[in-house]
């Protein structure tokens, strides 16, 4: 308990080396990998509960994100199947024509710490691999990055490849990234949006019901 | 032949932007006008042509321009790519930094960067260009950095960045460097072609000076910016004397067209919003404020681009002396702006491109009046998209909502 309470603290207060020699010491013992996992979860939760109250900036995003993968790589291995509870599964790009991967990469690691399996398909993503991704894994939700405005146009394309392929009925579409806003929403047809990633996880999860 | 009409209509958009610089009141407010992808879109050629055809260019801007007016004059010619690091590598030879610094299509299909794509060669037709970035240094290498800059952009970074150049001394780079130059040659040709057209339309034209603050060079250009940003933890001494060694190459950049008769310098900020206030003023504004005054000192205006939110460091531009420049926005709210900034400096930006894209004519020409009653009292403002690119299926009425707009709420 002690080590997850400074584990937390560390973690929190970014506190790099801190943080990653307690969760190295905590994953070896009994029960440990699912305090480890917990804990971080708990920690990127709070990061973004500072970073939503603005005493955060992203600088502590991407390096809380950083931290929360490097215990990740030596955590995850240690758990048995079955310890790793989702709460849902979503597929997460960056769509047609727009490469910036930053602002998806953090949002994804906190939809991650949050509990949902985020299936990554990258950036530049060609509508119909939304298409076929929707199709392989079966996501509730859809979420699409997009920083530059030549993005609204993609992903209003995007939305009506997956209806024409008679799949929009099955799943929500939360859209992200600094071109985003509730105009873009409405013109692109999406079902949430937010600027930032704090708040996309919160209604990701609202979204699950 | 430019016309005496188009001479005084030329002065007259010169003179509205001066005065919203000076801080005064101009006849009307000041508008940059809306521009990229949406252009070749208008004349019907693909991006492709427009980004490596010099004729069909300049018939499109010629199109827009003469449909859409505008007070600025607008960003013509082959669009580029940001290459500052290979700037600094020539900074001591200015007619090949004006060259290098800012990539376009033909100029790459000599140079071969590794970071960029355009329509055409690497992506369909219709795609906007891009830069795609990415590590070219590792962190060992701070000290090579701090030590000298210029030799560490030229023998390190060069050879990384340009297939053209890996070979630094080969005969193929030799030759790279020959390409480079007749390339040169051909463009100043073409743009003076188009200046000269658009000069005909009523446009000036006044060359300015581009920069980078010292931390965006690294972030951008070097580390990129996840690691930079670990690098701030990681390695804070070393960060810090490296956007220090950085501030007199930038300068230089920046001051570098005064002899052409520059008098502004732009920079466009890319990390400020990622940082604390702490972080902000302990590591990257100490060193951007540096190249301000230095510009100022060396008697150019600076207009610098705020990009994502500043709002957490806004104060901080009171610190530069009254009429240092332009402070461009992008999300941060210009009206919250004004209330802190005006008198002291210009201000620029106030319509969303995402706007533009997704609302109606009707609604953006009441958010544009609604703006203009509250920016224009007072002057000191100019009117511009909160980014410079207006993707191809931006829709033409809603384009032309705002220039009506500007028309019609405009008038002082
Ligand atoms: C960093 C950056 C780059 C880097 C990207 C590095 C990378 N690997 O991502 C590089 C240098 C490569 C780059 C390239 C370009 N860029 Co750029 N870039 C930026 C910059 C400075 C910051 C973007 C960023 O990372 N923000 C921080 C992140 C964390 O914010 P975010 O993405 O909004 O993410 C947050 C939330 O939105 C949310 N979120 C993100 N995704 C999702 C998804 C979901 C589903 C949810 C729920 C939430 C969510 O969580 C995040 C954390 O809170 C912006 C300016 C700015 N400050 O916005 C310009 C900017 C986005 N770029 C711009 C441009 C024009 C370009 C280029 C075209 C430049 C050029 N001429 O080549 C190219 C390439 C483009 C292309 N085709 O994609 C313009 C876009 C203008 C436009 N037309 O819309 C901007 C706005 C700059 C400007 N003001 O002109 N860029």
């Amino acid at each position: 308990m002690l080590m997850q309470k400074e584990l937390l603290k560390s973690f929190v207060d970014m506190d790099e080396a801190e943080a990653v020699r307690i969760a190295r010491e905590l994953v070896e013992t009994e029960g440990g990998a699912v305090a480890v996992l917990d804990t971080c979860k708990e920690a990127m939760e709070e990061v973004g509960r500072l970073f939503e109250a603005g005493e955060y900036f992203l600088s502590e995003l991407i390096a809380a994100g950083d931290m929360f993968n490097q215990i990740m790589e030596f955590t995850l291995p240690k758990l048995q199947g079955g310890e790793v509870a989702s709460i849902g599964t979503m597929v997460l790009g960056t769509v047609l024509g727009d490469v910036h991967n930053i602002g998806k990469d953090i949002f994804k690691v906190m939809a991650e710490a949050s509990g949902i399996n985020v299936i990554d398909i990258g950036i530049d993503v060609p509508h119909e691999k939304f298409v076929e991704a929707i199709k392989e894994h079966k996501p509730e939700i859809v979420g699409m990055s997009c920083l530059i405005t030549l993005g609204v146009d993609s992903m209003k394309r995007t939305i009506e490849v997956i209806e024409e392929a008679g799949l929009r009925d099955d799943i929500k579409i939360i859209i992200g990234g600094g071109r985003v806003s509730q105009a873009v929403m409405e013109h692109v047809g999406a079902d949430a949006w937010a600027d930032d990633a704090a708040r996309g996880v919160r209604l990701s999860k609202e979204l699950l019901g | 032949m430019v016309s005496p009409e188009a001479k005084k209509l030329a002065e007259e958009r010169a003179a509205r932007m001066q005065a919203a610089l000076d801080l005064k009141e101009p006849d009307r407010v000041p508008f940059t006008g809306l521009g990229g992808d949406v252009i070749p879109a208008y004349a019907g050629i693909t991006s492709y042509e427009y980004e490596f055809d010099f004729e069909k260019n300049r018939q499109a801007a010629v199109k827009w321009f003469t449909d859409f007016p505008s007070d600025s004059a607008p960003r013509v010619g082959l669009g580029g790519l940001d290459n500052q690091s290979m700037g600094v590598a020539f900074q001591d030879y200015p007619e090949i930094v004006s060259g290098v610094n800012s990539v376009n299509g033909p100029m790459n299909d000599v140079l071969k960067m590794k970071f960029v794509r355009f329509p055409g060669r690497e992506l369909d037709e219709n795609s906007a260009r891009q830069f795609i970035g990415g590590k070219n240094m590792e962190p060992e290498e701070y000290d090579q950095l701090i030590a000298d800059p210029v030799k560490f952009c030229f023998e390190v970074i060069m050879p990384r960045i340009s297939g053209g150049l890996k070979d630094l001394g080969s005969p193929a780079s030799l030759a790279t460097m020959a390409r480079f130059g007749l390339e040169k040659a051909r463009q100043d040709a073409e743009m003076a072609k188009t200046m000269q057209a658009l000069m005909e339309l009523g446009y000036y034209f006044a060359p300015r000076g581009v920069c980078l603050a010292p931390l965006d060079l690294i972030s951008d250009q070097l580390r990129d910016i996840p690691n930079l940003i670990l690098d701030l933890r990681r390695y804070p001494d070393k960060v810090k004397a490296a956007a220090e060694a950085l501030v007199e190459p930038m300068v230089k950049m920046g001051t570098m067209s005064i002899k052409a008769g520059a008098k502004e310098c732009f920079i466009p900020l890319h990390l400020n919003e990622y940082l604390s206030p702490k972080q902000y003023n302990e590591f990257y504004w100490p060193t951007l404020k540096e190249v301000i005054l230095k510009l100022v000192e060396a008697g150019m205006k600076v207009q610098v681009f705020f990009e994502g939110w500043h709002d957490a460091h806004l104060e901080t531009i009171l610190e530069l002396p009254a009429g240092w420049g332009t402070a461009y926005f992008e999300k941060t709210d210009v009206r919250k702006a004004k209330k802190l900034l005006q008198g002291h400096t210009c201000i620029m930006g106030g319509i969303d491109v995402s706007d533009i894209i997704s609302l109606t004519p009707a609604q953006l020409d009441e958010n544009i009046k609604k703006l203009f009653d509250e920016m224009a009292p007072g002057g000191g403002f100019i009117f511009s998209p909160n980014i410079g690119t207006c993707p191809r299926e931006t829709p033409i009425e809603n384009v032309r909502a705002v220039y009506e707009a500007v028309e019609k709420y405009g008038k002082y």
